[in-house]
């Protein structure tokens, strides 16, 4: 197994073990190709210097140790049902999808799927009809020149998740992935998605991201490639429970065709260092988007949502939501960026951030950025950070609410903003049942 | 629209009004910078050695450093500062004892640009207003008033006049707040600044008056590095005032001055800028680039520094007014308007930092692009550990006319206390069609109407200028507003 060398930031120390790991992958020539192009890159890039604009707030020369290994040893079969059972949703009837550290596992999924349904493989067992379908879409949007953990993530991915939802597929439930990552010494682990949404077609994803290992020195560095095609509609929940003790690059790059509607939900409630790449570009008229984002930190949890509308064409809608509470000695940030280019006119484009903090340890970093260059627009974007409101905590008190519960009763208030964009309502009550999990201690 | 669009055209077409240039003989350096130059800078200024040793100290710094380009949201050729005359002194008599000595020509400019130092002397006799430290080309030419305030004990004269008669203060306040570390620019000014104003207002004296300088760059070639340094002792309180205007010329100019205030205890200082130096033609070609760095500390308690400024000049402004609020209870306001038009870029905005217990800040930047211009405001809020209370409240708006320009906001919100507040909004839209509609539904024609409309979304800012100078600024809005209708 390689190792990533201690002067990673260079990327040449890694280069040798980047190209050890070429020859022990399987996949096409075409996939090779596509590493390839990825080993050159990241080798160009190294890992984001400790000035690097992207990752100021987030220094990675923490995560990236010597000891850390390149890729995870294929498939655990430690694995049991039974043992993944536990992070299921109560009350959610789903079509499960298990990937274990990024090698999707039928034996764990549940799926049960008809003909015409929807397709789920692997790397190695795509449909045949569908491999153009792949080849077209696959690596084509996350840009590996732009971050530098797309790069690594294509250089090193083992296996990739295929889903495809056929045209003016109205999906009947929804599609659960549980993202596990299993692994006890410190090892990086890339999983690979691709999410292809056919003309007209409607469906509801969650990913939840698990971690069941033990050493906290491991690195998942996830990418996720969403195709939303003409006139569909996607919702897709980010899950990050379950996660302590993990390090987290989690990129989803979206690209939305004319018409199609993408909502999104990011809730971060564990893990040690994690960062949320999300960028969504609207290209073509008439696309609506809404980014919605929760986290609640303690204890010394990192967070960082980053997120990129690039509107590039006109009459589109956008719309970020972002709660943060913030406890202990955690810390946060929130980049949020709204690119409007030359021709996309009418953009209306709003932005909403708001964080609390509850301790003089922790500490809260925002950016919220606007780059306009078209004229006949509307953005805004407002951001707020402060503690929780004493008048509001008194008018509790006075009726009779302990200081405890009534500073959880307007947290909760707070973090429902979000909470209460869920769509799927098993979803909604599970995630207000941790939050009031959380909050209330 | 035809209409508009002819309406447009017609307007953007409007020369730049205080294009000229004066015939002043002018005393300058060679061409090129190295320690030569710095050292020639300082004989010429008949300067003590340890001003020299700071310049030269300075200097050897600035060599080991790059030239920032990447981070600001501007582009602009390479500078050769070897292509730079960094000394331009008007020939004049050592002393003037009255305004009759001043060359005929200086007189004659200072009337283009409206501010008649004739008219201010007149006018003196009856109520004082204004006093003026005008500033050509680097070097101060005349500082009225200087009498009245003296007797108050207010020290306001030219930096190098400064380095001469109140070293002691120069070399305590000096560099304590923009030391030559840190920038690029900011090292380049302390090695090579040739002149600017200094003002001392001692404890618990409030100015009487306005104190103004007036900046203009006139020779081709020149960079201009003046240097400014403010300081309101304990409960002293100053209003200073910041004007420019630069004839038209081919070539870019450089201009990277440092300003420094200092305000103790109880203190308040209040600064102002009007700044309209040549834009660049409507090809983008020419004009001045303005980089400059201003911060101000409030160092004691209770302390005030109120930072506002209207840009409509210059080819590129990259500046940052910032306050540093160390003192518990004291409080940092920035107002800005910033306007560019054509191929003007501006990277603008602010830096807050808070220390001290209870402070306040307010950051309120109203931007407007037109033609192929970009506008940025680039702020900072930054609330250290330990700054109980610290409250800031931050509204950008951009505004934009015409579907080539573009306007983009970078606020940076660092928060590590949490009984902080902060809150931060920003908008970006146009003018509203409604609006034009309902003016010129009642008779009022549209580029009156945009005027209107603009003058009307700055208000916040220029109603914190000095009376003096808000007129000034209205006007520079509406000239610069002329090419910009759409």
């Amino acid at each position: 197994m390689s190792t990533i060398a201690e002067k990673i930031n260079t990327g040449e120390k890694l280069l040798p073990s980047l190209e050890k790991e070429q020859d022990l992958l399987s996949g096409s020539e075409a996939i090779r190709v596509i590493r390839r192009k990825g080993v050159d890159s990241f080798s160009k890039q190294g890992l984001p210097a400790r000035k690097s604009e992207e990752y100021k707030y987030s220094p990675v020369s923490l995560l990236f140790k010597p000891e850390l290994a390149l890729r995870a040893p294929i498939q655990s079969p430690v694995l049991k049902t039974r043992d993944i059972d536990s992070y299921r949703i109560p009350q959610l009837d789903a079509y499960q999808i298990t990937l274990v550290n990024g090698f999707f596992s039928p034996e764990l999924s549940a799926l049960q799927l008809e003909d015409g349904m929807i397709s789920v493989s692997s790397l190695s067992t795509i449909p045949a009809p569908l491999v153009p379908l792949f080849t077209k879409h696959f690596g084509n949007y996350a840009s590996i020149h732009a971050d530098p953990f797309t790069a690594l993530n294509t250089a090193v991915f083992a296996d990739v998740l295929f889903i495809s939802i056929p045209e003016k597929k109205l999906l009947d439930k929804p599609i659960q992935i549980l993202n596990i990552i299993h692994a006890d010494s410190p090892v990086l682990i890339s999983p690979r998605i691709l999410i292809h949404v056919g003309k007209g077609a409607s469906v509801q994803i969650i990913e939840n991201y698990i971690y069941t290992g033990k050493s906290s020195q491991v690195v998942s560095n996830a990418l996720t490639e969403i195709v939303v095609e003409e006139g569909s509609r996607a919702l897709f929940y980010k899950i990050q429970d379950h996660c302590t003790d993990l390090n987290l690059i989690s990129t989803t790059q979206v690209l939305q065709k004319t018409g199609s509607h993408f909502d999104t939900h990011t809730v971060t409630l564990s893990g040690k260092w994690i960062r949320n790449n999300l960028n969504i570009v609207p290209d073509g008229e008439h696309c609506e988007t809404h980014l919605n984002g929760l986290f609640i930190l303690n204890g010394a949890q990192h967070t960082d949502n980053h997120t990129l509308v690039d509107h590039r064409k006109p009459n589109c809608e956008s719309n970020q939501l972002y709660r943060g509470i913030l406890d202990d000695k955690s810390t946060g940030v929130f980049n949020g960026k709204i690119y409007v280019r030359p021709d996309a006119q009418k953009t209306n484009a709003y932005q909403s951030s708001k964080n609390m903090l509850l301790s003089d340890e922790a500490s809260m970093n925002t950016k919220p950025q606007l780059e306009i260059y078209a004229d006949d627009v509307k953005c805004s974007h407002g951001s707020s950070t402060g503690q929780i409101d004493e008048d509001a905590l008194f008018y509790l008190r006075a009726r009779g609410l302990s200081i405890d519960s009534a500073r959880a009763l307007l947290m909760l208030a707070f973090a429902r903003d979000v909470v209460n964009t869920i769509r799927i309502d098993a979803l909604r009550t599970e995630v207000e049942r941790l939050i009031e999990k959380r909050l209330t201690k | 629209m035809a209409k508009e669009n002819q309406l447009l055209e017609e307007i953007t077409g409007s020369e730049y009004k205080y294009g000229f240039s004066s015939d002043i003989e002018t005393e300058t350096a060679p061409k090129g910078l190295n320690e030569d130059t710095v050292r020639f800078i300082s004989a010429k200024k008949n300067e003590p050695e340890w001003m020299l040793a700071s310049r030269l100290k300075a200097f050897r710094y600035w060599l080991t450093l790059e030239e920032p380009r990447h981070w600001a949201h501007i582009q602009y050729p390479v500078i050769d500062f070897q292509d730079i005359i960094y000394y331009a002194a008007p020939k004049r008599p050592k002393e003037l004892k009255s305004l009759d000595e001043v060359d005929p020509e200086l007189l004659r400019t200072f009337e283009k640009l409206g501010i008649s130092l004739e008219e201010q002397k007149r006018l003196s006799g009856v109520q004082s207003t204004i006093a003026i430290d005008a500033v050509i080309d680097s070097v101060s030419v005349k500082t009225t008033f200087k009498e009245t305030l003296a007797e108050k004990g207010i020290i306001f004269c030219s930096f190098s006049e400064a380095v001469q008669e109140h070293p002691e203060l120069v070399k305590q306040y000096m560099g304590s707040v923009v030391p030559y570390t840190d920038n690029y620019y900011a090292a380049l000014n302390a090695a090579v600044f040739s002149d600017g104003s200094f003002c001392y207002i001692p404890k618990g004296v409030r100015c009487p008056m306005e104190l103004s300088t007036y900046f203009r760059i006139n020779t081709s070639g020149t960079g201009q590095f003046e240097r400014t340094l403010i300081i309101a002792d304990e409960g002293a309180y100053v209003s200073y005032l910041e004007g420019c205007t630069a004839p038209m010329r081919d070539e870019n100019q450089l201009h990277a001055a440092v300003v420094e205030i200092i305000a103790h205890k109880n203190g308040e200082v209040k600064y102002s800028t009007v700044q309209n130096w040549y834009p660049g033609d409507k090809q983008g070609k020419g004009g001045i680039y303005n980089f400059v760095t201003k911060r101000g500390i409030c160092l004691g308690d209770n302390s005030k520094i109120s930072w506002t400024q209207v840009e409509t000049g210059s080819a590129i402004t990259w500046k940052y007014p910032s306050v540093i609020l160390k003192g518990n209870n004291s409080v940092g306001e920035f107002y800005s308007v910033a306007v560019t038009n054509n191929y003007q870029q501006a990277d603008t905005g602010t830096k807050m930092t808070h220390l001290g217990k209870n402070t306040r800040s307010t950051i309120v930047s109203k931007g407007i692009s037109a033609g192929f211009s970009n506008n940025s405001y680039r702020g900072l809020v930054r609330i250290a550990k330990g700054a109980t209370g610290a409250r800031n409240h931050s509204q950008c708006d951009s505004l934009l006319m015409g579907d080539k320009c573009g306007a983009h906001t970078f606020p940076y919100i660092e928060i590590k206390d949490k009984s902080a507040i902060v809150e931060h909004e920003a908008t970006t839209s146009k003018i509203g069609e409604d609006q034009i509609f309902y003016c010129n539904q009642r008779g009022i024609p549209t580029e009156k109407a945009v005027a209107l409309i603009v003058n009307g979304y700055c208000k916040e800012v220029l109603n914190q200028l000095p009376m003096e100078f808000a007129v000034e600024a209205q006007k520079l809005l509406t000239v610069s507003l002329e090419g910009s209708v759409g």
